[in-house]
């Protein structure tokens, strides 16, 4: 299972981060995802997508432990603007384009945020994401019109 | 509007079934404002996966990589995949307006065809490319080796800005799509009229094969096979420059 979650770690971090805005709670919820993964592996169902259970996992962590832990604390989970943005280092590897980009989608509400990756970033039908999100395909079609039509309004 | 974007981003995403796509499609003929606003929705395809697969790369591998618990017990591991299906490819382009009702349909008509292969598909799409397209993008020098990195680590070829240039091409961008569940990479140039060329890499498990080449609709093809993925050079250029091109490429990736 360890070899299986590797190729997985990057956009298991991405997800992460396009969920929590904030690099310790997406290096958190990597970590406790891999060791949920671990624990959990005679639940895997060969054959399947092992990115696919993965992703279940993560979000299910972050829904019902670390998102809901940080309201309960008060504060601690906050649409910080510009949270996808503010690795300097990289930033400035980036084109105007692809940063200004990336703050429209900092800007967009979570459950538009997690949509639009799921979709454009890993390839989701709308069925699959409907299926992963627990949301009517209706429900989908609104939150990727939402959030290109956001988009859109940078031109 | 929510309503028209909704079924106009799904049209763009090709998830619309085929009753409502034909409305839609009516739609668009008649309405000039309904089409501006389709290729607003649209331009924001490629810039999005841009960005998207730029965040891949902040990723701080070497600190996950160290806190992964230790070995668990060996279990069946499935194929990873991931990027935007072959069917958001419309999705995908950039810039390109219509260039009349009637036109335009009976573009998006033709994404209906049956496909007989990816060359086939890819020639589809390519004829769809004006010199509008891709001539508005001109990434810097980092951001092309992001593109060419995330896309390369995807089908599994080492891709560099050095690697992938041609001569009197200009790069434009590198974006992912798939064919039945294999990912297919594409690099886009221009010349400098704004032709596109496109080089598309697919991990399709093809066995090594030499260079060939042909003309489909206009176009010219050169492809050949190595290490189970196919590579192929397209482009409305003649088919002796796309041979030539395609040779080029073969030494490097």
């Amino acid at each position: 299972m360890r070899a299986g979650l590797e190729p997985s770690l990057a956009r298991l971090w991405r997800y992460a981060l396009v969920l929590s805005k904030a690099r310790d709670a997406a290096d958190d919820l990597v970590q406790a995802t891999c060791l949920r993964a671990i624990e959990r592996a005679d639940q895997y169902v060969p054959g399947t997508r092992v990115d696919r259970w993965l992703f279940a996992i993560l979000r299910s962590i972050w829904l019902n432990e670390i998102r809901s832990r940080r309201i309960r604390e008060g504060g601690g989970f906050v649409d910080a603007a510009d949270a996808l943005t503010t690795d300097g280092e990289r930033e400035i590897e980036m084109n105007i384009t692809a940063a200004t980009m990336l703050r429209a989608i900092d800007r967009l509400p979570e459950a538009q945020r997690e949509t639009v990756l799921l979709v454009y970033g890993e390839g989701y039908s709308y069925a699959e994401a409907a299926a992963a999100l627990g949301v009517p395909i209706g429900t989908i079609m609104s939150r990727l019109a939402a959030g290109r039509a956001a988009l859109a309004k940078l031109k | 509007m929510a309503d028209d974007d909704a079924e106009l981003v799904a049209l763009i995403d090709n998830e619309l079934d085929e009753n409502r796509r034909t409305a839609l499609l009516a739609r668009l003929a008649a309405d000039e404002r309904l089409r501006q606003r389709y290729e607003e929705l649209r331009q924001t395809s490629a810039p999005l996966a841009a960005c998207l697969d730029a965040l891949l790369t902040r990723a701080p591998l070497a600190r996950l990589r160290a806190t992964l618990p230790a070995e668990g017990p060996q279990r069946r591991q499935s194929r990873r995949f991931s990027g935007i299906t072959l069917r958001d490819l419309a999705a995908s382009m950039i810039g390109i307006l219509a260039a009349g009702a009637a036109a335009w349909v009976a573009l998006s008509l033709g994404l209906l065809r049956e496909r007989q292969d990816w060359r086939t598909a890819v020639v589809e799409y390519a004829n769809l490319y004006t010199n509008e397209t891709f001539s508005p993008l001109n990434p810097d020098a980092s951001l092309q080796a992001i593109e060419l990195s995330a896309l390369g680590a995807r089908v599994g070829v080492n891709l560099t800005p050095e690697s992938v240039a041609l001569p009197g091409l200009r790069f434009t961008v590198a974006f992912m799509l798939s064919y039945n569940g294999a990912p297919l990479g594409v690099v886009a140039y221009v010349d400098p009229s704004g032709e596109p060329v496109l080089l598309c890499i697919i991990a399709n498990d093809a066995p090594d094969a030499p260079m060939r080449s042909e003309r489909r609709d206009n176009l010219s093809l050169a492809w050949w096979s190595r290490g189970g993925r196919s590579r192929l050079v397209i482009g409305h250029i003649p088919e002796e420059r796309a041979v030539a091109l395609a040779q080029t490429l073969e030494k490097r990736i």
